[in-house]
Order: structure tokens, then sequence, then C-alpha cells
């Protein structure tokens, strides 16, 4: 379901609502957004429960950090409220908890909402609707897809070069000094590939007739349908809707002002 | 337009006093005043040195240079009687389709299905006929089933099958191959030239052929075009005229001739033939030695001009009693995946020794263990009598050499003099002996008058030499090779065996990860098969070549010599409707 969602407004949709996040400092818009994107991505995504806890778990650590470093250090204007925890010098009020949850559960939706996309999204098929739909020129979107080719490649090239350069003796580094001499040595063979490499691509392509002209036909034909305008309006809706709701709570906050 | 298009329909391509090169150098560019013609449905091989200009050519054929270069052209390339320049960009490379050597760098998208559909977008085919092309040209090349596999999971051989397919799709009146097999296995190689001779009957177009290993297209040719390395025409006509007529000329340019020629024209030194024999391919060569031999001496008399007699090598001198690398019980995995199992295995100093078999069989990976870069999961690892683990790894790496099969994943410095004392600087030697030491090399390697260059400016076969030079800052005991005759012409290899030949003498053990059986039983005392992480077969090249079930499964063709010599035995029983071009 997802996966067949136009690719170009998934991104828009993941980038306008990230945006409209932004502006949120209470805890009650993004938990409430938070799952609702992630009830969407399991009831519409076919994607494995196991595969995406590894992915988001490590996220879970760093917003949890992030909430810690902005309970300690944040800002006197939204630092009001109540003292509800003091050690050493450190005074923790309601106001500052509240932001920290808001920051924490924000960037669990920022990472909820893109592995939405990454996960249900081809790339291929995401360049060609760029190319479609957003009038990337041609050049450009089959250059980074002849590019991302290369990728599986650069990993193997790298692997080799680690062990060539065991073979010449070349001990693991110690220092900094050393680790960016080894950092220049892999560089240069791995640079001198990429660059003959990406001139044979060239050359292969044009010889197949490409000209980077954009009146070609599409074997991927990708449409902007009424399903697609519908998934957008459904995340904007669910946006304000939990905005309204806040708000009838009496929590919302845009911007460190509460309203 | 022009006259010609009109008189001369059939003429595809006309090439006049056309001259080209990549630096404007027009007092001696890389092409020189080139003239020739492509007619309908022929078939040509160009042939010419490596730096001949050949690939760069096929590249002014098709229109993408001198424009894609900024190179500079003189002359003009008339296709269809219209001047390539008059035509509108992107136009002329749909009548012109190549193939290039390199499998991995020329495709664009991730899937056979997309890269196939890539091409037919840019020649606007309508949507809707895209899939049922799509499997036809497919079906065509034998990859119906690869539909929607990624390009990178492919074999080489699979890849250049695709590339060929993505060339059909633009339904090309010239086909160009720039050296489409020379990255390919040898069974691979051959499928890919009868898939183009199947081409060549069914659909309607000219081919031209660049290649250096021209022994399997010859007979697939009716013209052959030599460059020689000034990048001069110098031979246009038949293969029989040109192989024939020019031979020693041809020799002198360093041109790498079949080996089938190579046998004809010794049989011609020695004994009187007309000139009605003049073969071409294997079978042909086999009717000549019929004719001109009594039945008895044929195997006998073919083998007496062939220098390359295996039996002539010198075997017995080496001193191999000492074992450097002894293994038992080895098996390696990669994730789940068993690549290596229960493998035994013995070198004795100054022996050369082959490991065969088929792509994914576990070779380099075997090599990889036997270098101490790998880790075995189990078994037993022995250098000189002692375990592995218990060498310091700088001695270990002082012992045992190993030469990846690209030359330039070893250089680490910026000058080929720092290059070769890398080595030693790391193992502690004295500047001075460093110095002499370093001097040696360079001059036992040629590089003398490079040895301030860049290592990355080198030409391939300097860049060969050189990343063997750099495992001999002392005499290794063991040196391993991991395919470093892949890609590579004829001299280079030649130099590479001399070499191999030399450290053998001092005693060195040499074991080499190939496709190439001509080498094997030209040079190695010992080849070892391996068949999906399993020794299948450890024993004499000789003894190999008989047993014809085993090397149909790991996916080896025999020899040049043994396939002659096959075909005169069969031959001999009287029979001779078996004796068949394949």
């Amino acid at each position: 379901m997802l996966a067949t969602i136009n690719p170009t407004i998934k991104a828009i949709t993941v980038f306008i609502t990230g945006v409209l996040l932004a502006f949120l400092y209470d805890p009650i818009t993004p938990l409430i957004y938070l799952i609702f994107t992630i009830l969407v991505t399991f009831l519409f995504g076919n994607i494995s429960l196991k595969r995406w806890l590894m992915l988001f778990t490590p996220f879970v650590f760093l917003s949890i950090g992030f909430a810690w470093m902005t309970m300690l250090y944040s800002s006197s204007s939204y630092a009001g409220g109540e003292v509800v925890l003091s050690f050493w010098w450190f005074e923790i009020t309601r106001e500052t908890v509240m932001v920290a949850i808001s920051l924490a559960l924000r960037s669990l939706c920022f990472t909820a909402l893109s592995f939405m996309f990454i996960l249900t999204t081809d790339s291929t098929k995401f360049m060609l609707s760029l190319m479609q739909q957003l009038r990337l020129p041609p050049k450009l979107t089959f250059g980074i897809l002849a590019g991302y080719r290369f990728l599986p490649t650069f990993k193997y090239e790298l692997e080799i070069l680690r062990k060539a350069h065991r073979i010449r003796g070349v001990t693991q580094s110690k220092g900094i000094k050393e680790k960016i001499m080894q950092v220049r040595r892999y560089l240069l063979p791995l640079l001198a590939n990429a660059i003959r490499k990406a001139e044979r691509v060239a050359v292969a392509m044009e010889s197949k007739g490409f000209t980077g002209s954009r009146d070609r036909t599409h074997y991927h034909e990708l449409r902007v349908t009424k399903r697609d305008w519908l998934f957008l309006a459904a995340f904007l809706l669910v946006f304000f809707g939990s905005v309204l709701i806040t708000y009838q709570l009496g929590y919302l906050n845009i911007f460190g002002r509460k309203i | 337009m022009n006259k010609q298009s009109s008189t001369r329909t059939s003429t595809f391509i006309d090439v006049k006093n056309f001259s080209f090169d990549y630096d404007n150098n027009q007092e001696n560019p890389l092409l020189k005043n080139i003239n020739f013609s492509v007619e309908q449905n022929e078939t040509i091989l160009i042939i010419g040195p490596s730096g001949s200009g050949k690939s760069t050519l096929s590249l002014c054929l098709n229109g993408l240079y001198p424009e894609a270069v900024e190179g500079w052209a003189d002359g003009s390339i008339y296709y269809n009687g219209q001047n390539i320049q008059q035509f509108k960009k992107g136009k002329l490379n749909q009548q012109i389709g190549v193939v290039f050597q390199e499998p991995e760098s020329q495709f664009c998208m991730v899937t056979v299905e997309n890269e196939l559909a890539f091409t037919m977008e840019n020649i606007n085919i309508p949507r809707e006929e895209m899939k049922e092309k799509m499997i036809k040209v497919l079906t065509e090349v034998g990859l119906e089933q690869e539909i929607s596999r990624p390009i990178h999971e492919l074999s080489g051989g699979q890849m250049q099958r695709v590339a060929l397919a993505a060339v059909l799709l633009l339904e090309p009146e010239v086909l160009i191959l720039d050296e489409p097999t020379s990255n390919l296995d040898p069974v691979a190689r051959e499928n890919f030239i009868r898939l183009v001779e199947k081409l060549q009957q069914t659909r309607d177009m000219s081919i031209l052929i660049i290649e250096h290993q021209l022994d399997d297209w010859v007979p697939l040719v009716n013209r052959v075009i030599a460059l020689n390395k000034n990048g001069e025409l110098i031979d246009d006509g038949t293969p029989q005229e040109v192989f024939y007529e020019n031979y020693d000329r041809l020799q002198q340019e360093g041109i790498v001739l079949p080996k089938v020629i190579h046998d004809a024209m010794n049989i011609h030194r020695h004994e009187r033939v007309g000139v009605k024999h003049r073969p071409l391919t294997e079978t042909e060569l086999v009717h000549m030695i019929s004719d001109v031999y009594e039945i008895e001496n044929r195997i006998a008399n073919i083998f007496h001009f062939n220098q390359d007699h295996p039996f002539s090598r010198d075997n017995e001198k080496y001193n191999k009693r000492l074992v450097t690398i002894k293994c038992s019980g080895i098996s390696f995995a990669r994730k789940k995946e068993t690549i290596l199992h229960d493998i035994n295995l013995q070198f004795e100093a100054g022996e050369f020794v082959a490991i065969v078999g088929k792509n994914g069989a576990g070779k380099s990976t075997l090599l990889h263990v036997l270098a101490g870069l790998l880790q075995p999961a189990t078994g037993k690892r022995l250098f000189l009598g002692k375990e592995y683990d218990g060498w310091d790894e700088r001695e270990l790496r002082k012992n045992i050499g190993f030469v990846f099969q690209n030359p330039e994943h070893q250089f680490i410095t910026n000058t080929v003099y720092d290059e070769l004392s890398f080595g030693m600087k790391v193992s502690g030697m004295s500047e001075t002996a460093i110095k002499h030491r370093v001097d040696e090399l360079l001059t036992r390697f040629g590089l003398m008058d490079k040895r301030f260059s860049n290592p990355f400016s080198l030409s391939g076969g300097q860049k060969r030499r050189l990343s063997v030079a750099t495992m001999l800052h002392e005499t290794p005991h063991v040196l391993l090779f991991d395919e470093p005759t892949f890609g590579q012409d004829e001299q280079t290899t030649a130099e590479l065996m001399n070499m191999i030949m030399d450290l053998r003498r001092q005693g060195t053990t040499i074991v080499f990860v190939t496709h190439d059986m001509d080498l094997v039983d030209r040079y190695c005392e010992r080849v070892l098969v391996l068949d999906k992480g399993k020794i299948i077969f450890n024993g004499s090249p000789q003894a190999l070549w008989k047993k014809s079930v085993l090397i149909h499964r790991a996916h080896l063709r025999l020899p040049y010599r043994v396939r002659i010599v096959n075909k005169l035995t069969q031959m001999k029983k009287g029979d001779l409707s078996h004796v068949s071009n394949h």
C-alpha cells in the first residue's frame, strides 16, 4: 500500500509534516503523531517488525540523550514553572521537562516518518518520480542512479584495499596522523577507479542513445492519483487534529509560547 | 548529399583519411589517416597491439568521439553516405551499438529490467511495447529467467549478455564489440562468442569485433583490419590473406596471432604445402596436419615445432623437499554459507601450482586463507612447520607475498621508488642496503626510468611488474597470485611468466588462481580443481586433461594443445565425422 504511493508525494508529505512538527514545543502533539505514523507504517507498510525495531531503537536512545541535554541546559526563556528536581547546580523545572519530552518525541517522529519513507520506497522509482513529477533533468536523475549502482562495488573494493595494504606490511594505524595517512592511501585508488568507471558509464549511456533530453518515454510511468493526494491530506488532517486535541487539553505550545 | 550513397548502397560506413588525437597532437596523432569501409552484413575483426587506438576508433565510428573528449579529428566518416558530423545528437548511436570491455561499468540501473527499459526510453519506444520487446531480446540472449535480478548479482558473462541485449534493443545496423570477452572466464567467453555467431545468422547487421585474443573469433569473420602501434592501418583483407600473407609483418608489429595460424605457418616453413592449406579453425588445422603427415607422425610432428611443449620443462632442477605450506581440514564460512570445506593440501619450495574452478567455487577465499588474510573456521595451517598464529605478522608478510588482480590496489606511496623501498623500511633494512636492493629491482623489472613516476601513471604492464616487484624486497618463500593475467594482454602475461619462472628457480612456491588453461598446461606442474569449496582434483595438468567429466563439472576448457591432440587422436581412430568445430 505505502509502497504504491507516489514517491514524490510521499517525500513532500514527510517534509511538510516534519517542518510543521518543528514548531510545536509541547509533548502531546508529537506523541499523537508518533503513534499515528507508526500505526500507518505497520498497517499499510508490510514491514517486518524486527527489522524496523533494529533500525529504530538506536534513535530512541539518541532522543533520550537529546532530552537529557535539553533538561540540563535549557534556555531560561521556557524554564519557568516549579522546580521538580535539583542536584548540584542544576535545577529542573516542570517546563523544561515538558520541552525535553517534546524534543525527544519530535525526534522520534522525524525518525518514524523517515523510516516510513525509506522502507517503503524503491530508490529507482523515487528518482524516476522526481524526474516525472518535479521535472528534474534526466541527466541528474540517471547520473544519481548510475552512482547508486557503484555503492556495493565501493564496499567490496575497500575490503580488497584493506587486505592489499595488510599484505604490504601496513599495520593497524595508531594515532591521528597515521589514520589520516591511511585514509589518503585508500582514497587515491578508490577515486582513481571511481573516476574511470564514471567516464566509462557515461560513454556506455551515450552509446545507448541517451542524450539527456526530456523527450523520452517512461517504462515506469509514475502518476499522481487521487489516492496520493488523499495520503497527503490524511497526514495533514491528523496533524491539525492532534494540534486541536492538544489545545483543548491546554497543553499547546508553539515555539515556546503557551497558547 | 554525397554521391557515394546513390552508387554504393551497400556501403554502411566509409572512413576517409581519418585522423584522431586526444591532445590535438596533429603532427603525430593517435590514429593516422585511416581509410576503410564496411559493407552490409560484414563481420570485421580489428586487430592491433595495445595502444594502437582500436577502441578509440570504435568510439569515433559511433560519433561519441571527438566531441566527448574534446579531441582533434581530421578527415571524415560517412554513415549511409551521410557525414556523421551531421547526425543529430543520439541518432547515430541508435544505429551503431557498442558492447564494452568491462562488464560492471556499462550500466546505470540496478535491475536487468530497468536497464533494458532505459535503452528503450532513450529511443522513445512506446511504453506498451516495452515489456514484449524486453522478453523477446532476453530470450534471444538466454537470460529470460533473470529479468528482475539486480545486475551486480549476475556473473560477468551474464552482464555482457545484458549489455548485448540492451544494444540489440536499439536494433542497430552495426554492432561494435570492444573486447567484450577479455574479462570473462573461458566458458563464459565461449558462450558469448557462440551467441554472437547466432546473432550474425539471425539478425541483419554488420559486426565489428575488436580483440586481443583472436583464436575463437576468427571462424566468424570475413575480414580483418590490422592497425600498428603508430595508429596506421597496415592491412585489410580476408583472414587468410591478412594472417598468412603478412604473417611476419604482423609478428614484427607485436600483434598476437591465433595459435592455429602459428602452428600452420610452422608447418608451411618446414614442409612443402600448397596455399590451399590456410586453416583458420582448429578443425581445419587438424585436417591440414593429417594431409601433410603420416598418421603415426602427426602428434609428434605438430609439437615438434611447438616450443611450448610441456615436456620440455626442466622441473627436475628444483629442490622440492622443503614443505612451505601445509593445511589440513580447513573450512571457512561467510554468514551461514560454507565457502571452503575440509581442505587438505601441501606446497613445496619451487613448486608452481594452479588453483582452478568456476566462479564462486572458493578459489579467491582459499588464496586469502593461505595468505593469512582470512581466519579459517576449523583446521590447521602450517607455514614452514609452524602454526600461522604463532608467526609474527611482520615476519609472515615478509615470507608470503600476494599479488592482487588489480595492481592499483597494492600501491600505497607516491613514487615507484618509495613503493619498492616501503617493505624494506618496514622490515628495518639499512639505508644503503635499501638503495642497493631497490636499484637492483628497478633494473630487473625495467622500471629504472620510471623510478620517480607515480605508480598510478604507469602503463598496464608496468603496473603489473611493479605490483610483483613490491613483493620481492626479500625473496619470499611463497608467492600467491589472484588471477594476475585477467584482462591483460599477451605481452604483459609473457613478462609475468618470465618473472615467475625466475622466482621458482630461487625456490619460491608459486600459487596461481587462474582461468587460463593454456598457462596451466604450459607452466604448472600441479593443479588443484575447486568445486563448491572442495578440492575435487589434485594432480598434474596432464592427468586432469584426461578427466572430461570433471572438466565439464568445473567449467574448465581444455587447453589448445590438448584440443588439437584430442582431435588428431579422434581422427586416427577414423572417426572423422566427430571432429567438430567446437
